[in-house]
């Protein structure tokens, strides 16, 4: 049974892969304002809005309140900590996931937020292979 | 006081002439270099290029432990981790935002800027002033709204023409403070009698704006 509410903002690559994995065990939404974006999320049964997410009366239309989870993945950083600390300080939201492209962001985010930094784990990544290759 | 400006172009260029004296230590930092060039020239003082999000950026700027950051881009979020970097990495004493959508005044409050300025949303306010009050009262708000002082002239068709302070009877509502009446100032008393041309200067709460302004417009039957 899907019992997770979880809100994906952002329908890009990241926010509709994360969409379509996420598909089968929670009831998913996914936010984007560009109509574009939200047309193409393909093999995703869930529900879908076309909207600007940084509305909170969009956001509570769309069950910010009930929601256990929300995954802000954005092109925008500034916009994606703006809504983690909405989500944490104004909704209470217990799991909150967002993405950094500059990761000294995340000195201004709260502990209870995860943050998901693609060039921090490209060279994580890089920095193990390297170690393994060296054995 | 050392004060910081960031992003913005004519508002900064702005601040910085009311702001740019021997009393301040201004430090400006933009991202635009040809705003940097501009503000720079025009205001003879340094401008850092860099981003007011990044707190190395701010560090070499020389932004470390202001009295005052403000945050003046065309971009709501971009202003708003630009006030939460200052205050929690720089040691940032207070912190401005300018906001595009009068929506953000209120959640960036929320969410702990010090202060939000959005000018749509002090042009709506002004204009609720204006229609819903007599367009005889000025006010103005202090404290985010708390504290309104009202300047209220009085008409000859008033009810509280020929009245006593202690007759009108706001105590509970706001104080009188001030009436200027034939160019001069006075502190009334309960005893002072208010009369026609009097300019009545009112401090106030938002609980009770309406109601005492009411007892202050109301004409005589």
């Amino acid at each position: 049974m899907k019992n997770a509410n979880t809100i994906i903002i952002g329908a890009g690559r990241m926010g509709g892969s994360i969409a379509r994995s996420l598909n089968d065990v929670a009831n998913v939404i996914v936010i984007d304002k560009r109509r574009d974006k939200i047309s193409k999320l393909q093999d995703f049964s869930g529900f879908v809005e076309v909207g600007d997410a940084t509305d909170l009366q969009l956001l509570e239309k769309n069950g910010i309140k009930e929601a256990d989870c929300v995954i802000a993945v954005t092109d925008d950083d500034n916009i994606n900590i703006f809504l983690a600390d909405v989500c944490a300080n104004i909704y209470d939201v217990k799991e909150i996931y967002i993405k950094l492209k500059d990761s000294r962001k995340k000195a201004i985010i709260d502990k209870r937020i995860n943050c998901i930094c693609p060039f921090d784990l490209s060279l994580d990544f890089f920095e193990k292979s390297k170690e393994a290759n060296r054995v | 006081m050392k004060i910081v400006i960031a992003d913005g172009f004519h508002e900064a260029d702005y601040l910085i002439g009311l702001f740019n004296n021997r009393k301040n230590d201004m430090v400006v930092i933009n991202e635009d270099e040809d705003i940097c060039r501009y503000l720079s020239v025009n205001n003879d003082l340094p401008v850092v290029r860099g981003r007011c999000t990044r707190q190395s950026d701010l560090i070499e700027a020389g932004a470390e432990n202001c009295d005052l950051f403000v945050a003046l881009s065309e971009d709501d979020y971009k202003n708003y981790v630009a006030c939460r970097t200052a205050k929690l990495l720089i040691g940032a004493k207070k912190c401005i935002a300018t906001v595009i959508n009068p929506k953000n005044v209120a959640i960036f409050k929320q969410l702990g800027i010090d202060l939000v300025v959005c000018s749509t949303y002090l042009l709506g306010q002004r204009i609720h002033d204006l229609t819903t009050l007599e367009n005889m009262v000025n006010m103005l708000s202090l404290e985010d709204d708390k504290i309104f002082i009202a300047e209220i002239r009085i008409g000859a068709d008033l009810e509280v023409v020929g009245k006593t302070l202690a007759q009108v009877n706001i105590s509970d509502l706001g104080s009188v403070s001030s009436i200027t009446r034939d160019g001069k100032a006075l502190i009334p008393n309960g005893q002072t009698m208010i009369e026609e041309g009097d300019k009545i200067l009112i401090v106030t709460t938002e609980e009770n704006k309406k109601e005492i302004i009411d007892i202050f417009q109301r004409k005589r039957r």
